[in-house]
């Protein structure tokens, strides 16, 4: 008897539960949500990557700088999401609740993360998507601040094309197949194959090989022993394919030109010696240090000129010719960027 | 309700000192927890920014554990807990996509094409008498390639687009937002009655039901229960299924939490799954649940993580941490049983 008891009592708080919610109205949002301009000290930047990668080592000295330059209250930087959406967003409230009330993202998933920037604007906080935009045609955050991947990748390619001679097998070593930039990467380098009519033949796209060197070191050796004598092109995308490549065709003494990513310093080693034939530079310090001043400028009271603004960061090819000078001309493009929202992207009182 | 193992015979009416419940250690560590972290850091107790998204966080959790606590009652393993979540994700997207159902169609629909999946774990399991974890573990490989090949197939990436309406609510919104005239509700987030129901009547199941009953007297001793005339198939089927129902349904409070149904839904599903239950005092040789242990569980876990997210710890203390607090917590439980095993009093 007793479950039917319980069973009944159940159904009966469910009904009632299920009326109350029939007879309750939506309270309309709070319009005055966290609209009140503060100065610069009282302005806590956090800068949230999407979990502990060399990539976003930068952004530490771009926060101290910042915070130092601008006169910041703080800048933190927080890589515990550890790839995992779920969890970042954890990481974001809990700074939140830590005081921190401007925040330079970059997303873990870009197809989940306007969910992730609506949140913590609706909650009256200031919102970068830094390095990489969110998928689709929105951005919720207040602006995007980011390498243009399928611009990168295409420049990549067609850098791997050209010191190849404009014709052989090319393979691209990529990250996350299931995340969306790596889809635009993937695209960048068909177009620049496409673009060959065919002399250019795009033998494999490896992916998921970006997580740790190891696993990228070993899919560097498999490729190299399976196909190392058909390859004539390597072009990567991601950071530790990169430097798994670079290393890998080295040791292999096989005549194959590879295209690297970012500077790690065995890759500036391999362009020096000239086993690496070029490396496309992205900007990590100038999307920290210039994200960290437009969200200062944001809570300090301007609006964005065009709300959700995709602003591409920089990406720049280095060969031997321009080893010793690439960080002059990052260093300008990140000066540029900044004059950029004080002219063009911020409206300001 | 909520603590079940097969009828102990003759058990003596003597009642059980506080001390000697696991639950109620659960309970004070949960306590001291809390009041430590809030201690330490105020804005522990912050509402929206804390408190809220915790409880939502919980609630995923919650069913991610009952999904594995279904089948650790036979003494089985479903290691594609996460896999079953992301099948499940993409079911309800895909009707939505394609049929704009709206969210409870989308939601039956994910759970429905979950279940299938687990009563088919369950139905290899049985048909073969190969281990569940070899099974299941199987499954979850060749799932994680099916799911991100239907993402290609059917979406423009890997994720949809859309989302039933409904579901923006769903994530953004708590009860403190829906009045009736001048009365709100609290600040509990919306996900929280899905997590509750799935509770109830995983509890009630286990609890009061013939066929978790019976599911639990295959985990004790599958040979006396078919014996005794259990149809012990059927039950190992049964309780597969009900695992991927419920990795289903936390598959679809976690695309509600995340924003968007999408591939990698359920890649941090699997060690949460068997620590909420274990801690819990869930057997892992099968035959005993504990529904409320399993609550308890998720909650230390979660109020652990957020709070050493609050006190900022890098990425690999958090780690070391987590890892400490569970072995001490284990380690106490362990302490506890030894001492009620002494003095005569089951625990």
């Amino acid at each position: 008897m007793r479950p039917l008891v319980r069973l009944g009592s159940t159904i009966g708080v469910a009904m009632l539960l299920t009326l109350a919610a029939a007879a309750c109205t939506k309270k309309s949002d709070d319009p005055d949500k966290g609209s009140s301009a503060l100065t610069p000290a009282q302005v806590k930047v956090a800068l949230v990557p999407g979990g502990a990668h060399p990539y976003f080592q930068p952004w530490k000295t771009a926060g101290d700088k910042a915070k130092a330059d601008f006169g910041l209250g703080d800048v933190t930087y927080n890589e515990t999401a550890g790839w995992d959406q779920t969890k970042q967003n954890d990481v974001l409230t809990s700074l939140a609740a830590q005081g921190y009330n401007a925040f330079g993202i970059f997303g873990v998933a870009p197809e989940n993360i306007n969910a992730t920037f609506t949140n913590l604007k609706g909650k009256g906080f200031h919102v970068a998507s830094l390095a990489s935009c969110p998928a689709g045609d929105r951005n919720e955050a207040d602006f995007c601040l980011s390498t243009d991947v399928q611009e990168a990748a295409y420049k990549a390619a067609k850098a791997a094309i050209e010191a190849m001679g404009g014709q052989g097998n090319l393979v691209h070593l990529t990250g996350n197949k299931v995340d969306s930039n790596t889809q635009r990467r993937i695209a960048g380098v068909q177009k620049a194959v496409d673009e060959t009519g065919g002399k250019v033949k795009l033998l494999d796209t490896i992916t998921d090989i970006d997580k740790d060197l190891q696993t990228a070191q070993k899919a560097v050796a498999d490729l190299l022993a399976a196909k190392g004598t058909q390859v004539n092109g390597i072009v990567t995308t991601a950071y530790n394919p990169a430097v798994a490549a670079a290393g890998g065709v080295k040791q292999a003494k096989l005549p194959i030109k590879v295209i690297a990513i970012d500077d790690d310093p065995t890759i500036i080693d391999g362009i020096k010696d000239g086993s690496v034939a070029a490396t496309v530079l992205q900007n990590p310090l100038g999307q920290g240090y210039v994200g960290s001043y437009a969200l200062e400028k944001l809570a300090g009271g301007c609006t964005m000129t065009t709300p959700g603004v995709i602003i591409d960061s920089g990406s720049f090819v280095v060969t031997t010719a321009n080893v010793a000078t690439y960080d002059t001309d990052r260093q300008t493009k990140t000066d540029s960027l900044k004059q950029d929202f004080d002219t063009k992207y911020l409206t300001c009182n | 309700m909520t603590d079940a193992a097969p009828p102990a015979t003759s058990a003596p009416p003597r009642s059980l000192p506080l001390w000697a419940n696991p639950r109620i250690g659960l309970v004070v560590l949960l306590t001291a927890l809390v009041a430590l972290f809030a201690t330490l850091r105020p804005g522990f107790l912050n509402t929206y920014l804390t408190l809220v998204p915790l409880q939502a966080d919980i609630s995923v959790y919650v069913v991610v554990g009952l999904a594995q606590l279904a089948v650790l009652s036979l003494g089985h393993m479903n290691m594609a807990v996460g896999r079953m979540a992301a099948f499940s994700a993409f079911a309800a997207g895909l009707v939505h996509d394609r049929f704009d159902v709206s969210l409870p169609v989308a939601l039956l629909a994910g759970m429905a094409a979950a279940g299938l999946l687990g009563a088919l774990a369950g139905l290899i399991i049985t048909a073969t008498g190969v281990n569940s974890f070899v099974v299941t573990l199987a499954l979850d490989f060749a799932l994680i390639g099916l799911v991100s090949l239907l993402y290609a197939e059917f979406t423009p990436g890997v994720a949809f687009a859309g989302q039933p309406d409904g579901m923006a609510q769903m994530r953004a919104d708590t009860f403190a937002d829906y009045c009736v005239g001048d009365v709100c509700g609290p600040p509990i987030p919306l996900q929280v009655p899905f997590a509750l129901v799935a509770v109830l009547l995983v509890g009630l199941v286990f609890r009061w039901s013939r066929v978790g009953r019976e599911v639990l007297m295959v985990g004790a001793n599958e040979k006396a229960a078919k014996l005794s005339g259990i149809p012990v198939r059927a039950r190992i089927i049964q309780a597969h299924a009900l695992s991927g129902v419920l990795a289903g349904l936390a598959g679809f409070l976690l695309a509600a939490s995340n924003g968007a149904f999408s591939a990698s839904i359920g890649d941090g599903f699997l060690l949460p799954s068997f620590l909420a239950p274990v801690l819990g005092g869930t057997l892992l040789v099968g035959g005993a649940v504990s529904v409320l242990g399993t609550v308890l569980g998720t909650a230390i876990v979660q109020v652990i993580y957020k709070g050493l997210n609050l006190l900022q710890f890098q990425v690999d203390e958090l780690k070391l941490y987590i890892g400490l607090i569970l072995l001490l917590a284990l380690s106490l439980d362990r302490v506890r049983h030894v001492v009620a095993e002494k003095r005569g009093v089951p625990a």
